[in-house]
């Protein structure tokens, strides 16, 4: 079993050390050791809601806490949206303001005719992610901003790369959706039955 | 402190003997001044942000023990040889800014070359030797109202991770950076029997202070407690500072959770809080005029989240 030797770190420290391995080795089963209460009670609760179930052990190491997970089992956060069954997660990813590649004006025209459309997915639309140029359809002057509006309000989740709306100083003139970070990007990736990339 | 021998004179109103939000010595029988002082390591990664944190931080005692600003002095540590001095520059416009917000003047200050940086104030207010607000004298059937929402330790933590989110960073440092003054200046109106504002010691270790020998006990109610958002968020993700379980660790044995109370929220309540919000008590029918008047000054998320009760074996129930 892959052991993660936490000890001498300060809270968050031993959590984003299970974290980064749990996620890129997909480990089953781990064990972290700690060598304090705080780090040994957080590193159980990130483990329970990442799908593992943990038990605790003590050492003269210190604490020792070991997670397990059934690996036919998606790990899913227990905070995670809950869908009615049958239906299925569809990210859609836009990192352009244009649909294809070609003429621009008609890329521009496609684009605000997808959107537009895009609520005949259905509830199986879960997230709309705009990223690098997608993020210029989300603020003032957008065509289709009365259009995204209706869908947040549908429940939709908009998210909005905010390293992108600041490389083109246009945090300030966002009107829809909620400015987010790469963590919560790839999370949701991970999260989605499908990702459409446009 | 324990077991040193404290100078003390017939002048000090609030002292080492009675620990509250900050000290209070009697000038004369109009006159009374609070010392406090308060200093910490960065929390938000933007300097100025840090300094009008800081600087409403250190504030927030003076108007926790009822009384008004007027000197202050900064405290900085600085490590001149890891960072550009700029920086300091901005930290420092960041406190000068907000003390001009709050009518304080700065008089003074003293800087030491430090492996860490540090910034804070010292703060001196004025009271009136009579009206001074302490932890002490709550009475039965007071309702408590909290004027921040909980959570500044645990999503603080979250951005020293790395993974909160921007809106969560823009919502928690603007809710640090303001100013318990207006707050403090309304609660003036009614007759407050005892305030303080939420630090360090959570929620829960507050009210304990509070309720430790009164005579009472209290009431919470879990729904009504306001909460940032994104705080349960990153408790679930274990991301809790270690000081909320110090404080859960000490305060525990005085409280009592209905089996309804989620987990995650039973620890937000010991969570430990930057700037935070005053927790003042006072008779039910002021409450309610007082959290009118916050709703109306802006202070939106202000509320009632429990009350005082006779004595019982149980110091403080959450429900």
């Amino acid at each position: 079993m892959t052991e993660i030797d936490a000890r001498g770190l300060a809270c968050p420290a031993p959590v984003l050390k299970a974290k980064t391995a749990i996620e890129t080795q997909r480990l089953n089963a781990v064990r972290v050791v700690v060598d304090n209460a705080a780090a040994q009670q957080n590193v159980q609760r990130f483990l329970e809601t990442q799908g593992y179930e943990s038990t605790l052990e003590t050492d003269s190491d210190g604490y020792v806490v070991v997670g397990r997970r059934d690996a036919t089992v998606r790990a899913e956060p227990q905070a995670g949206p809950v869908t009615e069954a049958g239906q299925i997660k569809i990210m859609v990813m836009i990192a352009t303001d244009r649909f294809g590649y070609g003429d621009d004006t008609l890329g521009s025209k496609l684009m605000v005719n997808f959107i537009r459309t895009l609520n005949e997915m259905g509830p199986d639309l879960w997230r709309l992610v705009f990223i690098n140029n997608g993020v210029k359809l989300t603020v003032e002057g957008s065509e289709v901003l009365a259009e995204l509006k209706q869908l947040q309000e549908h429940g939709l989740q908009i998210l909005v790369c905010g390293t992108c709306l600041t490389h083109f100083n246009l945090l300030e003139h966002k009107q829809v959706g909620e400015t987010t970070n790469m963590l919560d990007i790839v999370t949701a990736m991970q999260l989605a039955d499908k990702v459409i990339n446009l | 402190m324990c077991g040193l021998e404290i100078p003390t004179d017939d002048h000090v109103i609030v002292g080492m003997d009675s620990p509250d939000d900050a000290g209070v010595y009697r000038i004369s029988d109009e006159l009374a001044i609070i010392q406090t002082v308060d200093f910490f390591t960065p929390i938000v990664d933007d300097p100025y942000q840090f300094g009008q944190i800081a600087a409403a931080n250190a504030l927030s005692d003076v108007y926790a023990m009822g009384g008004v600003p007027k000197t202050a002095m900064n405290l900085v540590g600085f490590p001149l040889k890891q960072m550009d001095i700029s920086i300091l520059r901005q930290i420092m416009q960041g406190g000068l800014d907000k003390l001009k917000e709050a009518d304080v003047v700065l008089v003074g200050g003293h800087s030491v070359e430090d492996q860490e940086l540090k910034y804070g104030l010292s703060v001196t207010g004025f009271v009136h030797p009579d009206r001074v607000l302490t932890k002490k004298n709550i009475q039965v059937g007071d309702c408590l109202v909290l004027t921040k929402p909980l959570g500044t330790g645990v999503i603080n933590t979250a951005i020293k991770g790395g993974v909160a989110s921007a809106e969560v960073i823009e919502r928690v440092t603007r809710q640090m950076a303001a100013l318990n003054r207006d707050a403090a200046e309304m609660m003036k109106q009614f007759s407050v029997h005892a305030c303080t504002d939420i630090t360090g010691f959570g929620l829960l270790g507050h009210l304990a202070e509070m309720v430790v020998g009164s005579g009472c006990s209290l009431r919470l109610n879990a729904d009504t407690i306001p909460i940032l958002p994104g705080a349960i968020e990153y408790a679930a993700m274990g991301l809790l500072p270690a000081g909320a379980f110090k404080n859960r660790e000490f305060r525990e044995s005085m409280v009592g959770f209905s089996s309804s109370v989620n987990p995650l929220l039973r620890d937000l309540l010991f969570d430990p809080q930057t700037s935070g919000g005053l927790l003042i008590c006072l008779d039910r029918a002021d409450a309610k005029q007082l959290i009118g008047e916050l709703h109306a000054k802006d202070i939106g998320e202000a509320a009632i989240i429990g009350d005082v009760l006779p004595a019982a074996p149980e110091k403080i129930r959450v429900q």
